[in-house]
């Protein structure tokens, strides 16, 4: 299978994927959740009867909320996001809505400050910003031993990237569809996608570190090629295992750790293409310095 | 799931929680809070000022009866200090009631039982605590709602279980009495002339008199019986002891064991000897919002120096004491009725108070009493108040934000070397620990700032719990067909380090221990899917070995030494991941990171570990059976015919 000779295709469809996830990044960007704004989240378990969401809608208002977001998650549970509560909690709150259920119980409440969530912004850009530091840093030394081992490590860093931007992407669409939220363990999600994402271009940057010393004559171009046949049945074996893994959680585990489970599906997918179609082809255009793989087709075309 | 605990060279196995692992909030129920800690002058919080914020925060907490808390600072990094305290109580979502009855007289079953049965509560729970008391978790206490008149439309829940549970269970005394002490005439002494020896005049009370003294409190329903062979000893046993020492709207009544004790001293020369079974705490915790009040409170404290009316009259032509009252009513007036008394600041300094703890009075009946601590600055000061205010009989009030706690007189002069006791007629064990609390927080130098706070529901939490645990094990079913049907030998292989690990990774988390989170609980399993990573890139190496030729023990050699390159690298790029989570971890005011870190990690080096060691020893292992004699089961499905191209190496 000549993967490289497809590399314009999936450059192509990588560039044109990131390019838009950059777009919706900026408009309308992520759906962010308190974590990162600040606020108040409460969800409500109903008892019989249905509540719909303009009735609750009414008691926050009238409990002097009327900033407060709505939202029904199923099993007569709603998921209420207001502005931060602070020390009084619940205490304005709760008794409007009893008077609309008095069964109505609090299943989960959270408040985040306004100080901690600027932190959190900072913090979660920083770590991402020192974990792909750090990997490069590692894979300059793993990758010691063969020609200029900076080019593997820029070369899964960019992999890196163009995973997480995607990923983003794709989050940034799903707030608006599913109203999926960003929030602290979001980051962790992206730490994972990170990991995973090195870890599979890894294996296969190994391979190439492999067959390289053991025929060193033979051109770059089939040497990447071949590791990429080589590696592409373990590449496939393990993003199968893990996304069993995910999708049983998924499926079977709670809601709480819906979003986080797709940004982990998302990063397993896109990390697997990512690792056989991206970052092993940027190591063969740097050895043929031709980073503009489109140019030679403009030239056909025209 | 209920294991029982089994205990082998001085560890425990076993335990109430499911495989006796330590859950976090998200997964049994609790609450996260994270305060800020702001010095009142601006400053950065020294270390200093943090591990004092850490202990009261513990103590405070502790006080309120949740006793597995714990109290974290967070913040920082590597070198600066900590500037924020985490808090998180499991399992406090609902409302609480602490009480004592004294050790080992009702047990956390039979109160559970009682409240189960009897009060139609089949949420409560009970805990015994260390000190004996107990705890009764519900999930709602329905508190005192009154109109805006005042008037109470709703009696308090817990009221009414007080009066019920103290009607219940049995309190035992012991009274004793004894013979005054006389003074017998010495020897020789003739000027004695009364011939009739004391001891026939006085007489120790008889069963009738206790009875008749019980009879005039209104307790004749008490049960008193004499102790045979002991004269003047009874064993009195009665339901319905209320010790309180206020009513309802905290107006100070007299306490019924106070009742008793006069009533019994009015016939003879009483001694307690013992009381079992008093109810002697009652502590209603209204769940978070409670804890909340309690944690964040910051609260200035003031010791004011109060100058009491005049005991003697500023001259003779005024009638004295004032406003017709009696001198007894005057000796109290003149310091209680702020009409008559007049106060200023003193030099005490609230910092200086280095602590402050209930304890109980020496002496032959102990009462319960307030110690105080004063650091070197606050020990002179307060001679010096203290030294002025025995001299002239007045008062040191003690005020907690505008109110007045205690205001005591000073009997003995100047109080040196910094500690001392207050007493009061009317001090219980529960108002000398409110006390003791109240002035303790005073001496809090910072304020605390709520800056971030989660409540998660227990059912919620078992709900979630329970969802991961079927998450888990469905991934883990589907894994080990996957790798057995496609696989087959290496996957089975695979399969059993699996579940090796699986066991392994429990173990560990349960030995060190890792408080598992729902975040962490999904690590574990995503863990699952990076532990068949090494196994499936070990099995496709052992394909290409034995293709290239090799024997199918040779195969395995080879196909193990040229995976392991790529498990290294590709798992440290993991932990690497890992260690900066974990680093970053707490400037993000929340556990879950660290603990998803910590999981991982553990996961992708025992992960390594099972590689290395079970599946290579497993497979070599099984080469060397009569199943080495089929090397296309150690091969993948697809890969059987051998189709795919190989290259041109």
């Amino acid at each position: 299978m000549d993967i490289i000779g497809t590399r314009r295709v999936f450059l192509t469809i990588s560039i044109v994927l990131a390019a838009l996830s950059v777009v919706v990044l900026g408009t309308p960007g992520l759906n962010l959740g308190i974590d990162f704004t600040s606020g108040s989240t409460i969800t409500y378990q109903f008892g019989e009867g249905d509540h719909g969401s303009a009735d609750i809608t009414g008691a926050l208002i009238a409990s002097g909320h009327p900033e407060a977001i709505v939202q029904a998650v199923g099993d007569n549970q709603y998921f209420i996001r207001t502005d931060d509560l602070g020390v009084s909690g619940l205490d304005d709150i709760s008794p409007e809505i009893q008077k609309l259920d008095p069964d109505a119980r609090v299943l989960d409440t959270s408040t985040v400050g306004a100080s901690v969530a600027e932190d959190t912004v900072r913090n979660a850009i920083t770590a991402v910003i020192v974990a792909s530091i750090f990997v490069m840093l590692y894979i300059m030394y793993a990758f010691r031993s063969v020609p200029s081992s900076y080019k593997y490590a820029i070369a899964a860093i960019i992999a890196l990237l163009h995973d997480v931007m995607i990923v983003l992407g794709v989050f940034a669409v799903l707030g608006i569809a599913v109203s999926a939220e960003v929030n602290a363990i979001f980051i962790v999600g992206i730490l994972m996608v990170i990991g995973y994402s090195v870890n599979d271009t890894i294996v296969i940057f190994d391979r190439i570190r492999e067959n390289v010393t053991l025929a060193p004559g033979r051109e770059f171009r089939s040497t990447v090629n071949l590791s990429i046949n080589e590696s592409i049945t373990r590449s496939l074996g393990t993003s199968i295992t893990t996304l069993t893994v995910i999708s049983a959680m998924l499926l079977f585990g709670g809601a709480s750790l819906r979003d986080f489970l797709i940004v982990l599906l998302l990063g397993v997918l896109v990390g697997t293409y990512s690792s056989i179609f991206i970052a092993a082809q940027i190591l063969v255009l740097w050895e043929r310095r031709s980073f503009l793989p489109w140019r030679k087709t403009a030239a056909t075309n025209s | 799931m209920a294991i029982s605990e089994v205990s082998f060279l001085g560890l425990t196995r076993g335990g109430d929680s499911p495989l006796g692992l330590t859950f976090g909030l998200d997964l049994e129920g609790g609450t996260h809070l994270v305060y800020s800690v702001v010095p009142e002058d601006g400053r950065d919080p020294t270390r200093d000022d943090m591990e004092g914020v850490r202990n009261i925060i513990d103590k405070r907490v502790n006080e309120f009866g949740v006793s597995e808390a714990s109290v974290q600072l967070l913040g920082g990094g590597v070198d600066s200090v900590p500037d924020r305290v985490l808090i998180q109580i499991p399992g406090q979502t609902g409302a609480s009631i602490s009480l004592n009855f004294g050790a080992g007289t009702v047990s956390a079953e039979t109160l559970e039982a009682f409240f189960q049965n009897e009060l139609g509560r089949p949420d409560a729970t009970v805990k015994e605590n260390e000190n004996g008391s107990l705890t009764v978790h519900l999930e709602k206490i329905q508190a005192e709602v009154r109109d805006v008149a005042g008037n109470v439309i709703t009696p308090s829940e817990a009221d009414a279980w007080r009066a019920m549970i103290i009607a219940q269970y049995p309190v035992a005394l012991q009274v004793g009495f004894i013979l005054p002490q006389v003074s017998t005439p010495v020897i020789g002494d003739d000027t004695a002339v009364d011939p009739i020896p004391t001891e026939n005049v006085e007489t120790l009370p008889t069963l009738e008199d206790v009875q008749a003294a019980f009879a005039s409190i209104g307790r004749d329903d008490a049960d008193i019986e004499a102790i045979n062979g002991a004269e003047g000893l009874f064993s009195i046993l009665m339901y319905g002891l209320d010790i309180s020492r206020t009513d309802k709207n905290g107006t100070p009544i007299l306490g019924e064991d106070q009742k008793i004790q006069t009533a019994l001293r009015s016939i003879g020369n009483v001694q307690f000897t013992s009381s079992q079974g008093t109810l002697t705490q009652w502590i209603v915790g209204g769940g978070v919002q409670e804890a909340k009040n309690v944690i964040g409170k910051t609260a200035k404290l003031e010791f004011r120096y109060r100058e009491c009316g005049d005991l003697l009259p500023p001259s003779s032509d005024i009638p004295w004491p004032p406003d017709g009252l009696s001198v007894d009513e005057w000796g109290i007036e003149r310091c209680t009725n702020p009409t008559y008394f007049t106060e200023s600041a003193t030099e005490i300094d609230a910092a200086d108070l280095e602590d402050a703890f209930p304890s109980v009075s020496q002496g032959a009946i102990p009462r319960p009493i307030v110690s105080l601590v004063f650091n070197e600055k606050g020990a002179d000061a307060f001679f010096e108040v203290t030294d002025r205010v025995s001299r002239q009989s007045d008062r040191l009030a003690i005020y907690l934000d505008g109110e007045e706690l205690v205001a005591p007189g000073v009997s003995d002069g100047g109080i040196s070397g910094g500690r001392a006791i207050i007493e009061g007629g009317n001090f219980t064990t529960e108002s000398v620990r409110t006390i003791a609390i109240q002035l303790r927080s005073g001496s809090l130098p910072v304020e605390l700032e709520l800056i971030q706070e989660r409540n998660v529901d227990a059912v919620l939490g078992k709900d979630s719990l329970q969802k991961s645990l079927v998450a888990g094990a469905v991934g883990l079913v589907m894994l080990l067909i996957f790798m057995v049907a496609y696989y087959k030998i290496p996957g089975l292989v695979a399969s059993v380090s699996l579940i090796a690990y699986t066991i392994m990774l429990l173990a560990i988390f349960k030995m060190i221990p890792v408080t598992l989170t729902l975040s962490g609980a999904a690590a574990v399993i995503l863990s699952l899917g990076f532990a068949v990573d090494a196994n499936v890139l070990i099995a496709e190496r052992t394909k290409e070995e034995l293709r290239s030729g090799r024997s199918l023990f040779a195969a395995i050699t080879a196909g193990f030494d040229r995976a392991w390159p790529s498990i290294r690298d590709g798992n440290m790029s993991t932990i690497i991941v890992a260690i900066v989570l974990f680093w970053f971890g707490d400037r993000f005011s929340t556990s879950v990171m660290q603990g998803f870190a910590l999981t991982l990690a553990i996961g992708v080096l025992l992960s390594m570990f099972t590689a290395f060691f079970a599946s290579r020893l497993l497979l070599r292992l099984l080469a060397s059976t009569r199943l080495g004699n089929h090397p296309n089961l150690f091969v993948p499905v697809r890969d059987q015919s051998g189709s795919e191209p190989r290259g041109n190496s």
